[in-house]
């Protein structure tokens, strides 16, 4: 039972981020249940809160939880999901606020309270995993000029080409007549899948061309994409591949044979 | 397809569709709540709950060319309603009837016969907001403009777009619903795990009308169209809540937006959601299901003392009163219903967090109305729910 809490302790850790995020949450309900007078809000907004809160960290809850769904314990965290918690501390800080008695006060604690919001808190705008938009797409524009040298044109058959691990979340973003060998699917840690090209592409420090070329030709790729900083122990048009093209870093290899099977 | 048009189109079905739906039902709305808002809000509801049924029917029963014939049939369905809307919007025009609708919350004003009236509630109607107030609206706009521009400025990376946005894409470019795999291009089954969370098709819809490319859609159009819908919401939320202070509104608002901002504590949290996955059914499930699910909730806590003072007078109802009175007691669970469609619509788990939230909030609203038919209320409005389970895990055997 223990482990089983602290698995959920974990969760709720990770959920937050940081403990200011976790206080002012649990403060907010604390200071509504205390202070507010009109019974209704005090139940949704204070004393629920934190019966969900508390429920979360039950282990019988999570128990029931991981039986009921198969991702059980990678999503434990949406329970929290339930706590309408922007509007538990909305509410709190501008009852807070309003609640003192002049105006100068009032506005002092608004700051003070907007002030805590913006330095527990972190900026949406400024993490790893968002950047200068380079397109409306929201891809890397290099993505798109690959797949601009590679799609078929109107009423010419569907492609494939390997691209690497790096670019393969984009690519059918933008054009779904492009196939491929393998996708994201590949990358994602917790599934263990297997794929031929996959495996001799990605996962050897240098690539064996000859293999590669086997795995490429057995599943159909018109084309292969290959960063140039890339170690091959063959360059590719010596295999009797042309180049195609060259976007950024990447080149654009064409496999006539497959090509002339397509 | 021209910019121009293609920026027409996708207001009209965002926009003007919906509200016009919502202009067609907003009768079921008690008379202070007929605002544009929350007919906008209404007739979204409707709207996504028709597509619901049309979609999932198109899916399972259609074999080729599936997406066509929900588009079709969605498209033909949709601008009816929209079209009765504005016949019925005309027609209480020429009869002068001005109370069908109002401009912005709290911007009707009290008549003759609401002053008179000791049962009315005054906090009701028009406010006018103070300099002080306007400021902090002006705030909180500024604010939700910042958000978004930066949501068309500023890229985020997530994997899971390679599924849903490709699903989307799929639907537009081949015309297929959730038949290919979207991370390779291979032909595949129904992926019922997904399927039934329809909106990755809704988005296509929007892409197939207006002729962008559904990926643009979903990251570009979705946000502009999504963070404004969740602080209308948040905005009707705080508008019960600030009932007796309106002029915190704007405070609490500006609160929200900042929370929102500044909520990428973890990548877990809503307000991440939100802002990086705007247009992911999970991220609609945290940040419009839930609260309109706690907004719902909220209006019929509100709405105790309204329905005690009708009852208590139930021997000599008027016409008026028997109507105002269903209006107040019906009214909030028929949108609760279509708010679980919605949740079906964005993901399963919307459907099954969002039962489990309603039984949470009708024990409570049961507590503090000693109304036992809130539980009929409730277990009627979460039909559409079981329904959806029945048909997910009877595909899931089959």
């Amino acid at each position: 039972m223990y482990g089983i809490f602290m698995e959920c302790w974990v969760s709720f850790k990770l959920y937050f981020g940081n403990p200011l995020q976790a206080l002012l949450l649990v403060a907010a309900a604390i200071y509504i249940t205390v202070f507010e007078k009109n019974m209704k809000k005090k139940l949704l907004l204070g004393i629920l809160p934190l019966l969900v809160l508390a429920g979360f960290l039950l282990p019988v809850t999570k128990m029931l939880y991981v039986a009921a769904f198969d991702d059980g314990s990678d999503t434990y965290y949406r329970l929290l999901w339930l706590i309408p918690s922007y509007v538990v501390v909305g509410y709190a800080l501008c009852k807070f606020a309003f609640d003192l008695g002049s105006r100068a006060k009032q506005r002092i604690a608004l700051v003070c309270s907007l002030a805590v919001i913006v330095l527990s808190g972190s900026l949406v705008y400024i993490n790893r995993y968002m950047s200068v938009a380079e397109n409306f797409y929201h891809i890397p524009q290099n993505v798109i000029d690959i797949c601009d040298v590679i799609a078929p044109q109107e009423g010419e058959p569907r492609v494939r080409a390997a691209f690497p691990s790096e670019l393969v979340h984009f690519v059918r973003q933008y054009d779904t007549n492009i196939l491929m060998p393998y996708g994201r699917e590949m990358l994602a840690t917790q599934w263990d899948y297997y794929n031929e090209v996959y495996e001799v592409m990605e996962k050897p420090e240098t690539i064996d061309a000859d293999l590669l070329l086997e795995a490429t030709r057995k599943t159909g790729c018109s084309y292969i994409i290959l960063a140039n900083d890339r170690k091959i122990d063959k360059e590719l048009s010596m295999c009797g591949l042309k180049v195609v093209g060259v976007v950024d870093k990447y080149n654009i290899y064409a496999d006539p044979e497959v090509m002339g099977h397509g | 397809m021209n910019p121009v048009l293609a920026f027409l189109s996708l207001v009209i079905w965002l926009l003007v569709v919906p509200l016009c739906t919502g202009l067609l039902f907003n009768f079921i709305l008690p008379r202070h709540r007929r605002t544009v808002a929350i007919t906008f809000i209404l007739g979204f509801l409707v709207y996504i709950s028709v597509f619901e049924l049309v979609a999932i029917s198109s899916m399972l029963t259609v074999v080729f060319s599936a997406f066509s014939y929900c588009t079709y049939i969605f498209m033909a369905i949709s601008l009816l309603l929209a079209l009765l809307g504005i016949v019925r919007s005309v027609i209480l025009l020429t009869k002068r009837n001005m109370h069908f609708l109002t401009l912005f919350p709290g911007e009707d004003h009290g008549e003759i016969r609401d002053y008179l009236n000791p049962r009315a509630d005054l906090k009701l109607f028009k406010h006018n907001y103070s300099l002080e107030s306007r400021i902090y609206w002006g705030i909180f706009l500024a604010l939700m403009v910042l958000q978004l521009v930066m949501s068309v400025v500023m890229a985020s990376f997530d994997g899971d777009d390679a599924y849903y946005v490709v699903e989307s894409l799929l639907a537009q470019q081949a015309d297929v619903m959730n038949t290919i795999l979207p991370y390779t291009g291979s032909s595949t089954s129904l992926d019922i795990r997904h399927a039934l969370a329809v909106i990755t098709m809704w988005i296509a819809f929007l892409a197939r009308m207006s002729g962008i490319h559904a990926t643009i859609v979903s990251h570009t159009v979705m946000p502009l169209f999504v963070i404004p819908f969740v602080y209308l919401v948040y905005a009707e939320i705080a508008r019960i809540l600030l009932r007796d202070r309106q002029q915190v509104t704007p405070v609490f608002m500006v609160v929200t937006a900042l929370l929102l901002m500044f909520g990428n504590v973890s990548i877990y949290t809503p307000a991440t959601f939100l802002l990086m996955r705007t247009w992911q059914g999970k991220a609609l499930v945290a940040n419009l299901v839930f609260p309109m699910i706690f907004w719902m909730f909220l209006w019929m806590i509100e709405e105790i003392r309204a329905i005690k003072e009708l009852v208590i007078r139930e021997g000599s109802y008027r016409r008026y009163d028997l109507y105002a009175e269903r209006r107040l007691r019906v009214t909030p669970w028929i949108m609760l219903g279509m708010i679980c469609m919605f949740s079906g619509v964005c993901s399963s788990l919307g459907v099954i967090f969002g039962s489990a939230l309603i039984g949470i909030l009708t024990l409570v609203l049961l507590f503090l109305s000693k109304r036992w038919t809130v539980l009929v209320g409730a277990f009627l409005c979460i039909i559409p729910n079981l329904v959806y389970l029945a048909i997910y895990f009877s595909l899931f055997q089959s």
